[in-house]
């Protein structure tokens, strides 16, 4: 079981022994259920951490923003950022390492366990509980949550509001960390590609008449790529200008950048934008589901990365997210992988 | 004017507005959204928010400008596109939707006209429903001017008084739609100007989120712009456009050329919503970029709702929706923001 | 009904003058319309420019309202769009829609000093106002022109500058030395403060890159302007020109509509984010 004040010691132990720059965990919220990101700098703060099955958000995404801030500093402060992790975010720090984006020194790893469950779809509870209030939400370590309102206490069956990444999810503890907290236990599950073999079932009109619905909602609001800790790239084939843009870069440079994706928010565009999107994290997601979480639309986009997901597995026996020093599935050729779609 | 009309009779009203076309909220997935329908069966007053306002249909995401043809290199040709001539009703606009139409228009309006919006303006009419109890955990519109039952921008306003509707019209627009269908209204009794009185008392009451003393806000923004203070905030922002996308008040946008055909050169010249929150909406072609940090683009959106618009329209650039607050991915709460401000050195 | 204000007029290309060549080149180019359709604009706004295709471009007008047959603009290759206009010929057609923004006040100059002060391809807008002034010479008190550039070959209306001379004060500058150069060496604030312009009953006009508008600013309060006497052009990001787009927006104003012309004054009061 994961004591939030062993999280809270281990915090403020390391803030103490100046260990860390800051740590990012999570707080409550002032307008909703979700706790938020929290930045903390001074050992004192750490009461404001809180740890629960509400805490969805994978913090590993401010690890882009701290890169990125870090190279404009210049005597940057070259201690780690605290982080803490759950299981799927663990395995993005993984990805983060395996690309080389930052290194093991960059990160001090809080890693804490789902507990045998995982965290809670916001939008499935409040269909459940209508209108009540949710004071605290906790494990039971079986197969329940406890939901605590003003009503009282409520037991409700994991499944039924279980997000839908901790359903098919592989393991929910940390794989990477410098301290756990909590039990490396994990639940099984019959299949972990469940969902994803109902859309593989439907045929090539019905699957394509399902996609353009759901993508022609899209209003590029681009929240699934910028909560994404994988979607890390200074300049994306979505924007239609260069950021990558010095003194010295030629007019025609700028003139020729190509426009892969133009801004109407259009099928052809979305198309292009989700599968680019889609194929760039071909064994790098790690399936935290941050994206399909984000969307303002719900568009279902773990779909889109789970089938290539599974692709991965089966073809080449590939799971992303495990191990840092795993050669990634883009840029390494083994003699046994299949040959087969070479025509 | 004030009418009655029973709910059983709504869809029959709407049987004689089918030369219109007829937008009614409907829930698509976990969400609600304006959709074009003709049963007059589906439309729904009964319903949450919609994830996108109604400015989706006035000032659409994606508007054509022109096309042009140059099949000559050097002597094109070029066509305006206006949008098509197609009177709209809107059904279930709540309050705080239609008041944000009002600040549109006034952006839109001026000595440019935009007549894109205002040829939709013009030919929509807006049926409007009033907030009996909160659609919204984050609804705040009393706080910025508004109300659960405001008539700002609508056309016609219902409210639900049980087993039937109170009506008001505001405008020519809205009384041509009742005329439509006059058998079917009828005038209020005592008792249902009463129970409309004693609604919209509670409705009120009900609103829980609430920003206080916001007039102490602009003035304080105008001593922040160079404080720490949106560094700090916006720590947690993710640079997405949700914000500003779903916002029924936020206007910005990009117009480009998107080509068709490379030889001979055809195309189209599009507008599209863009906004503050991406890098790339004020960077010049030099890479120099006068907001070129999240913090510095957080403070635009907030400046510029509760600063820069108030000594433009005097008017808060909000109408308290609460969508920016929900949606956010990641939780940034708007009210908490202006708390902050509102308290912040003292 | 209201005219569809994102709709460009076309306009057919008379005459093109490289002024600049190298990596950053500089062109000059004069249009005509198809149909007399009443541009009047006012000297320092704006136009936006269309190549149909590639998009819009905001660009000064650098000729004077005084000619009426042609509209001159004097554009840098930068990005997409005027990477586009340095590739079309003359009689080729491109769109114009405008003009936008404020223009310099020029009526309320009238029988002051100017001074303009600009920086390489600065000097465009600045073309507008100072043919304006030496158009209705006897209403304007002494011209004077202090202008530079990196290298002499960057220097825009070369020939133009030399029969200047014969009208009013020009003091030409280069960032480095170089053959043949017998007028200052250094960058333009430096040449302002060598030349010592007198800040009594003037009206001091700047444009170029904003560093060196931000020293010549300096510059000039070190000889006493008055941030009323001062005046610049603020050049953001634009796409609408009319005020709506929000992408000049820096504080309550519109650049494409408020500016681009500020005095150091009113500048000074607005968020710096230009």
């Amino acid at each position: 079981m994961v004591s939030l004040e062993d999280l809270k010691k281990e915090a403020k132990q390391i803030l103490k022994e100046n260990k860390v720059k800051y740590i990012i965990g999570y707080k409550k919220s002032t307008n909703g259920l979700m706790p938020v990101p929290a930045f903390i700098k001074e050992p004192e703060e750490v009461e404001k951490l809180v740890w629960d099955p509400t805490c969805v958000f994978n913090l590993t995404r401010y690890l882009v923003d701290e890169k990125r801030r870090k190279t404009k500093e210049k005597e940057p402060d070259e201690r780690p950022v605290g982080l803490v992790v759950k299981g799927c975010d663990s395995r993005a720090i993984n990805i983060l390492l395996q690309e080389k984006f930052i290194n093991r020194e960059d990160v001090y790893l809080l890693g804490v366990s789902c507990e045998n469950t995982g965290v809670l779809d916001e939008k499935k509870l409040t269909k459940k509980i209508k209108g009540e209030k949710v004071k605290k939400v906790e494990f039971d370590e079986k197969d329940n949550f406890i939901i605590t309102t003003q009503e009282g206490k409520t037991k409700i069956p994991a499944k039924e509001i279980l997000a839908n990444r901790c359903l098919e999810c592989k393991a929910n503890f940390p794989v990477i960390y410098d301290v756990l907290l909590g039990e490396k236990a994990k639940r099984s599950i019959d299949n972990p590609f469940e969902s994803i073999e109902k859309i593989e079932s439907l045929s090539t009109e019905e699957r394509w008449t399902f996609w353009k619905k759901q993508l022609d909602k899209c209003i590029r609001c681009y929240a699934c790529r910028s909560v994404c800790p994988m979607c890390y790239c200074d300049e994306c084939v979505a924007d239609t200008i260069s950021f990558a843009v010095t003194a010295d870069t030629t007019a025609e440079e700028k003139a020729q950048k190509i426009k892969w994706v133009e801004k109407s928010p259009v099928s052809s565009e979305n198309f292009i934008y989700h599968m680019v999107r889609a194929i760039h994290l071909a064994g790098r997601c790690i399936d935290c589901g941050e994206c399909e979480r984000a969307c303002p639309l719900d568009i279902p986009l773990r779909f889109l990365n789970r089938k290539l997901e599974k692709e991965a597995k089966e073809l080449f026996g590939f799971e992303a997210g495990f191990d840092p020093d795993q050669p990634s599935l883009i840029s390494c050729f083994k003699d046994e992988d299949p040959e087969d779609f070479i025509r | 004017m004030q009418k009655v009309l029973t709910k059983k009779s709504l869809p029959q009203w709407v049987k004689k507005l089918l030369s219109y076309t007829i937008y009614t909220p409907v829930e698509e997935d976990d969400h609600w959204n304006f959709v074009a329908t003709d049963n007059p069966e589906d439309i729904n007053l009964d319903y949450p928010l919609t994830t996108l306002s109604p400015k989706k249909i006035i000032f659409p995401q994606r508007e054509i400008f022109l096309e042009f043809c140059d099949s000559t290199e050097g002597n094109p040709e070029v066509k305006e596109v206006l949008p098509a001539e197609k009177s709209a009703v809107i059904f279930g606009v709540r309050p705080c939707d239609a008041k944000a139409l009002t600040f549109t228009d006034k952006v839109f309006g001026g000595d440019f006209k935009d007549i894109y919006y205002w040829k939709r303006r013009n030919q929509t009419t807006l049926v409007g429903i009033s907030c009996n109890t909160p659609p919204y955990t984050n609804c705040f519109c009393v706080s910025v001017n508004g109300s659960p039952y405001s008539k700002e921008g609508l056309d016609i306003l219902l409210t639900d008084l049980g087993d039937k509707y109170f009506v008001e019209t505001y405008t020519k627009k809205g009384e041509k739609l009742l005329n439509l269908a006059k058998g079917l209204f009828k005038s209020p009794t005592a008792k249902d100007k009463k129970d409309l009185e004693k609604i919209r008392i509670d409705s009120k009451k009900k609103i829980k989120r609430q920003i206080k003393n916001i007039k102490k806000i602009p003035p304080k923004l105008k001593e922040m712009f160079d404080s720490p203070f949106w560094d700090e905030e916006s720590m947690s922002c993710l640079r997405c456009g949700i914000c500003t996308y779903l916002c029924p008040t936020c206007h910005c946008f990009d117009i480009n050329d998107e080509i068709t055909s490379s030889s001979p050169i055809k195309g189209k010249r599009i507008r599209t919503w863009d906004t503050c929150q991406f890098p790339d909406f004020t960077m010049h072609s030099s890479g120099h970029n006068p907001r070129p940090d999240k913090a510095s683009r957080l403070r635009q959106r907030i400046l510029h709702k509760f600063l820069y618009f108030v000594d433009r329209y005097q008017n808060y650039q909000c109408t308290g929706c609460g969508r920016c607050i929900s949606l956010c991915p990641v939780g940034i709460d708007l009210l908490e923001v202006l708390d902050k401000v509102r308290d912040y050195g003292s | 009904m209201d005219p569809n204000t994102y709709i460009p007029k076309l306009a057919k290309i008379t005459h093109i003058k490289e002024e600049v060549g190298g990596a950053r080149p500089i062109k000059t180019f004069r249009t005509q319309f198809f149909e007399n359709n009443n541009f009047s604009f006012k000297c320092g706004q704006c136009a936006m420019l269309s190549v149909f295709g590639k998009g819009e471009s905001m660009i000064s007008i650098s000729s004077t309202p005084l000619i009426k047959d042609y509209l001159q603009f004097s554009i840098l290759k930068m990005g997409r769009v005027t990477s586009s206009l340095h590739e079309k010929q003359v009689e080729d057609i491109i769109g114009i829609r405008g003009p936008y923004g404020n223009g310099f006040p020029v009526e309320k100059w009238k029988r002051k000093n100017l001074i303009f002060i600009g920086g390489g391809i600065g000097l465009a807008p600045i073309w507008s106002v100072l043919n304006t002034a030496l158009g209705k010479r006897e209403d304007y008190g002494d011209l004077t022109l202090i202008y530079g550039a990196r290298t002499s070959k960057d220097l825009v209306f070369k020939e133009e500058l030399e029969e200047l001379r014969k009208k009013m004060t020009v003091h030409l500058s280069v960032d480095v030395e170089e053959p043949d150069w017998k007028e200052f060496v250094g960058f333009v604030p430096q040449n302002v403060l060598d030349k010592k312009p007198s800040p009594k009953n003037a009206i001091a006009v700047t444009c170029g890159p904003p560093i060196m508008i931000k020293f010549v600013i300096k510059a000039l309060e070190d000889l006493g302007f008055k941030d009323e006497q001062i005046y610049t052009t603020v050049e953001n990001k634009m796409k609408c020109g009319v005020g709506k787009c929000g992408k000049c927006n820096i504080g309550i104003h519109y650049v494409c509509q408020d500016g681009p012309v500020y005095s150091w004054a009113e500048l000074k009061k607005l968020p710096q984010e230009y």
